[in-house]
């Protein structure tokens, strides 16, 4: 049975003011709701880790949520930075693991992914979104993916920055 | 993974504290109380203008700072707004504040280029410099306290937090120092005193992000 907002809500009340039965229960809803959350936006392999990092921080800013407001567009506003962050994190590793994680065993993930992916990438001007194609889904260098283009190195570079800044800004305000 | 998950809940009820709520007017009435005591510090520092003294106001001093504190008020609202987490929330009417007091500095601009002030003359650049630092200076309570509130908060948008900050900053900073600064010059006003909002928006950008911590 999945808890409403009206059950969170009181639940959070009780843990702000230190009741461990009711911050107990909270989070254990909270884990359930970040596991279906997440489930259709991020890799399978990746999917605890990130609901873990999310209860983290929920405990870390129990603060923030004020009472008089309703508490799943807080969750919601807290899971879907951490989620953001976990993307740029991603991009900023230059991540080879794209391959592994989405290349298992099970292809539903990666076609998913794939899916989301290309209605992002379809949002972005088509030298921003061959750019990050060829560099960042690919794994092209940055001279591969300028002989591919036909644009220069440094253009390569600025249409990637630009094209994820844009990618990210958009996440944000979905 | 479920095991993991379990474990880190008990971890994490084993340390929960009670907590005190973020409160809007608490981050709201902070951000003031910050910008009253600069006000009063750059005032007794200084002094106010003579004119202000004898009860007089210039409406081009008047229009300018009205739309420096209009622009901080909102701006700090913002910031007070993002420190909260919540899907849904609009956190862009500062923007509006933000295009009024964009007037300023386009009006000084175009003024200036038109040859109808002294831009470049060693007094002007002199006191539009005075300007700029103490204006500047005056901000840094305000940003300290606005900092303070985002790293007890948590912005989702920590770039967008660290800007507008700035700006509320910059524009409670040039506000306070207005009362001081006796010109009435719109291409003074809207070149320096419109660049230390424009640079503590910078600061602010720069350097909010990695003092957010989640």
């Amino acid at each position: 049975m999945r808890a409403d907002e009206a059950s969170l809500a009181r639940l959070m009340a009780m843990s702000q003011k230190g009741d461990r039965h009711a911050y107990a229960t909270l989070l254990t809803e909270c884990q359930r709701w970040l596991q279906r959350y997440y489930s259709r936006r991020i890799a399978p392999a990746q999917l605890d880790d990130l609901v873990q990092e999310t209860l983290m921080a929920l405990h870390n800013k129990l603060a923030t949520w004020d009472s008089s407001r309703p508490f799943l567009p807080w969750l919601a506003a807290i899971a879907r930075y951490r989620w953001v962050d976990h993307l740029r994190r991603l991009y900023r590793a230059d991540e080879c693991e794209l391959d592994t994680d989405f290349a298992g065993h099970d292809d539903e993930p990666a076609i998913s992914a794939r899916i989301s992916i290309d209605r992002l990438l379809g949002i972005l001007p088509d030298a921003q979104a061959r750019a990050i194609e060829l560099v960042k889904i690919e794994g092209l260098s940055i001279a591969e993916a300028s002989q591919a283009t036909g644009q220069s190195e440094s253009l390569i570079k600025v249409n990637i920055h630009r094209g994820l800044k844009k990618l990210a800004h958009m996440v944000e305000k979905a | 993974m479920t095991h993991n998950s379990d474990v880190l809940i008990a971890n994490l009820v084993g340390n929960l504290e009670p907590v005190k709520p973020l409160r809007f007017a608490h981050g709201f009435g902070l951000a003031l109380a910050a910008a009253a005591v600069s006000t009063v510090l750059l005032i007794g520092l200084y002094g106010m203008r003579p004119d202000l003294q004898m009860g007089h106001v210039n409406p081009v001093h008047l229009i300018a700072t009205g739309l420096y504190l209009g622009l901080a008020i909102a701006a700090s609202v913002t910031v007070v707004v993002m420190s909260r987490p919540c899907v849904g929330t609009d956190h862009s009417g500062w923007t509006w504040a933000a295009a009024m007091a964009a007037l300023l500095p386009a009006a000084g601009l175009i003024v200036g280029m038109a040859g109808g002030g002294d831009l470049l003359s060693q007094d002007s650049l002199r006191h539009g410099i005075n300007c700029f630092m103490i204006g500047g200076a005056g901000s840094l309570l305000v940003f300290a306290m606005l900092v303070w509130w985002l790293r007890k908060g948590a912005p989702t948008a920590p770039d967008r937090a660290g800007l507008v900050a700035g700006i509320a900053a910059g524009s409670f900073g040039i506000f306070a120092f207005s009362l001081h600064c006796a010109e009435n010059d719109i291409v003074h006003i809207g070149v320096w005193h419109s660049a230390v909002v424009l640079a503590m928006a910078g600061v602010g950008r720069a350097i909010v992000p990695s003092l957010v911590r989640w």
